[in-house]
């Protein structure tokens, strides 16, 4: 056991830290800490100047532009480019598709699609959920029918997070509706959004906001060779990425950083002739927050959850269970901290309330997904009941 | 202690459902509402015709000569009705000016009030600044006739619907009670530049008709966001019960079930604690006390239910079309109107040592 960073990994760190913080600009930083809808022209801009410098997918296969670091270069990594305020590289390129088609792929898609994935010239966006199959995946009933060279599709997805700036979307169809169980018979297929018979419809959500949206397919013709990997075997794919999605849930750097911002916001709070953070009870709730994410960024470094040859590790349902939670917990309190403030949403253009007091109530509300989108908390905790303590239900 | 509602109480309530019942927001399909909502003025001169206004008010000022415990029932259906209405607004102004203005002052502006023909809210918060009963950075400068109020107030719901505000300004070192007429509103923020008010009686009685009225407002709050609960938690049960996934309703898995009932334990201790205040308050105004009890339970109750049935209807309790994230973001808000958990428990933890068990039985 070691408590101190080597020379060679603090090195690592001032490196990281100084590249985030001077290559990257400000102003668009400033934009991404300051929350709200995302920018996609920032995050391609961000995710291009990481990708020119090496560091846009470091955890792909080295041929295809990844590093091979160690877990804690990689959470190093990851804490300084959230602690910067960087978009981080779009989850469902870096994070989900890229590694499939590095994993599975033929050589051909890798070559076709990996390089424009790293460097964001292509969006990808996720279709896996459908109105009847959320957190059973495994009913999904988009069909995939071979007609000749080209698979025609019919269905529809929903819940597909930023399609309205994607380019493509891998989506998990029925290829063979006649397999004897659900989970057999789905395959991994990338499509073109422009495809004839693709069409977007927006879904509003609670914070008045939209990033998701529903995917329809309407006899829309894909190539045969747009199905990655083996035909029948996207569940092991899907298993696969999920696993990886996990892992990029628990994101330590930015709890870590919208906690020190509610303790700025505390201390810039007036309260009597004093301000909130000499608050016993809300200096107390963020001491114990503190701890709580120390404990959670301990256990990412003793545990990181790795997805081992297309089987999720298990231990990867602990950072995404409390990784959501913390998550929550810290957007509440700074919500809480805004107290009165909250109440105003849209800010006038003369008003004096402080941009991050009206975001904090449209911020916690829409963070209420975390605990649902890439596998519920609840079947988290099936997960780390069943495959870890053998308690099957 | 008796918490059955006699005919008369049963009838109100059952009237404001069913006005509620007409003016409730669409939740799906065209333009739905999220966030703080525009006051609906339809549903406002429905809910002034039918007195309810006044409800807590003597017939000597032009109310109906009820009480608080009417107030509540009839909060918790515009709750239950997801209206967006200054309803808890105003009953805050009407308590204000009616313990701390004069005679006249009661009689030139609360009969408007409670009958619908003026809309007048408080202006408390100040940018920049944690909930406080006091006011710090607006200041009132003068006497009687020829008072002035210089600075800002923001968030102030409803100011852009107001007629009036009743405004907390700091004199000296003092907190008074002021009343302006056709404020300079926009969006939220009121700002004042030597802008001409009325004192509402004396410097003296302020901080009474403020607590009073605060507690008032937290009585209509708390009683809405029961009304909230009391429709989110159905609606959960029910999506349980309909929503399949795994070939069984969601109600087959025993971890959802069972946090339902937690829901419902919650949801029964926030009713039981509001029924109380409500009755406290009728008794005593002034009970801070049980108003800081009811607001830190239902702030820790409206939390836990509106958090769980999000939850528990999973992707699609994210969506604006959704009626469940609609209550849950009225609950959101109700918390950190009229003071958080947070300042009602420190509020509490500071009168520690005037008592040794909390008591909520009383001798008549
Ligand atoms: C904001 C947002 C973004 C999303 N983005 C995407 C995306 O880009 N692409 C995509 O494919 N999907 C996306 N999703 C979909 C997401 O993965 C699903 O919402 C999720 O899988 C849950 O499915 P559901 O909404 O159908 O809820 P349901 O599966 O109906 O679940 C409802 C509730 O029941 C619980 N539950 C269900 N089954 C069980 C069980 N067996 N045991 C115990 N509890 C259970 C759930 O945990 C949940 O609390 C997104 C969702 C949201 C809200």
């Amino acid at each position: 056991m070691h408590l101190h960073l080597t020379a060679e990994d603090a090195a690592f760190q001032q490196q990281m830290r100084e590249f985030f913080t001077t290559q990257v600009p400000q102003d668009l930083r400033q934009r991404w800490a300051a929350g709200g809808e995302p920018s996609a022209d920032d995050m391609r801009q961000a995710q291009r100047i990481l990708n020119e410098a090496g560091l846009a997918v470091p955890h792909w296969p080295v041929e295809w532009g990844g590093k091979e670091w160690s877990q804690l270069q990689r959470h190093i990594y990851l804490q300084e480019m959230q602690d910067a305020s960087v978009p981080p590289p779009l989850a469902f390129n870096a994070n989900m598709v890229g590694p499939v088609i590095a994993a599975f792929g033929s050589q051909e898609l890798k070559e076709r699609f990996l390089p424009p994935t790293a460097n964001l010239d292509i969006w990808w966006c996720q279709g896996f959920s459908e109105p009847n199959a959320g957190s059973d995946l495994a009913s999904l009933r988009t069909s995939a029918v071979l007609e000749g060279d080209e698979w025609v599709v019919n269905g529809q997805k929903t819940w597909t997070t930023l399609g309205q700036h994607a380019d493509w979307i891998f989506a998990l169809v029925r290829t063979e509706p006649d397999a004897p169980k659900k989970q057999m018979g789905i395959s991994f297929l990338l499509i073109d959004m422009k495809s004839p018979g693709v069409t977007v419809r927006p879904i509003q959500l609670i914070d008045g906001g939209h990033e998701v949206n529903e995917v329809f397919f309407e006899n829309v013709r894909v190539p045969a060779d747009q199905l990655v990997g083996e035909r029948g075997q996207g569940w092991t794919y899907a298993k696969f990425l999920l696993g990886n999605e996990r892992v990029g849930v628990a994101p330590v750097g930015s709890i870590k950083r919208r906690l020190a911002d509610a303790k700025s916001y505390a201390a810039a709070t007036r309260d009597g002739n004093g301000s909130l953070l000499d608050q016993p009870l809300v200096a107390a709730r963020i001491a114990e927050l503190e701890s709580q994410v120390a404990a959670l960024e301990l256990t990412v470094l003793r545990v990181a959850g790795n997805s081992k040859e297309g089987k999720p590790d298990p231990v990867s349902s602990i950072l995404k269970l409390r990784g959501s939670q913390l998550q929550q917990d810290v957007l509440e309190l700074i919500a809480d901290i805004a107290g009165p403030a909250s109440l105003e949403w849209k800010r006038g253009d003369d008003s004096e309330t402080e941009a991050w007091a009206a975001l904090a109530t449209p911020t916690y509300l829409n963070f209420r997904k975390a605990s649902i989108y890439g596998g519920s908390n609840e079947v988290q905790r099936s997960v780390i009941a069943s495959a870890i303590l053998g308690l099957k239900g | 202690m008796d918490f059955t509602f006699d005919d008369e109480q049963k009838a109100l309530r059952d009237a404001v459902r069913d006005l509620a019942g007409r003016h409730t927001p669409a939740s799906s399909g065209g333009d739905v509402p999220v966030g703080p909502g525009k006051h609906d003025a339809a549903a406002w001169s429905a809910i002034a015709d039918m007195g309810l206004l006044g409800l807590a008010f003597g017939e000597d000022v032009g109310g109906a000569g009820a009480s608080a415990v009417e107030l509540s029932l009839a909060a918790t259906e515009l709750g239950r009705g997801r209206l967006v209405t200054a309803y808890a607004d105003a009953m805050v102004a009407a308590e204000l000016i009616n313990r701390a203005g004069t005679a006249e002052q009661k009689a030139a502006f609360l009969p408007d009030l409670l009958d619908g023909s003026s809309l007048i809210v408080p202006a408390l918060a100040e940018p920049g600044r944690a909930w406080s009963l006091a006011a710090y950075d607006v200041t009132a400068e003068g006497e009687g006739d020829s008072v002035v109020l210089t600075g800002t107030k923001e968030p102030v719901p409803y100011a852009d619907v107001a007629t009036h505000l009743v405004v907390t300004a700091r004199a000296g070192d003092r907190t008074g009670v002021y009343l302006v007429a056709d404020p300079q509103v926009s969006g939220a923020r009121v700002h004042f530049d030597a802008t001409p008010a009325i004192q509402l009686g004396s410097l003296d009685d302020a901080p009474a008709a403020i607590e009073a009225a605060v507690n008032l407002g937290i009585l209509a709050v708390v009683s809405e966001a029961l009304g909230a609960m009391d429709a989110a938690l159905p609606m959960t049960v029910e999506y349980l019960k309909t929503r399949k996934q795994f070939g069984v309703p969601l109600a087959a898995f025993q971890t959802l079930t069972q946090r339902a009932a937690d829901m419902y334990v919650s949801l029964e201790l926030a009713r039981s604690t509001v029924l109380f205040t409500a009755m406290a308050l009728a008794d005593d105004p002034l009970d801070s006390a049980a108003a800081s009890r009811a607001k830190v339970q239902v702030g820790q109750s409206g939390r836990h239910i509106g958090q769980e049935a999000i939850q528990l209807h999973g992707g699609i309790g994210m969506t604006a079309e959704y009626a469940v994230g609609h209550y849950t973001a009225r609950l959101t808000a109700i918390e950190h109107t009229f003071g958080d958990t947070r300042w009602h428990l420190a509020r509490l933890s500071a009168s520690l040592r005037d008592y040794e068990q909390v008591e909520v039985l009383r001798p008549a």
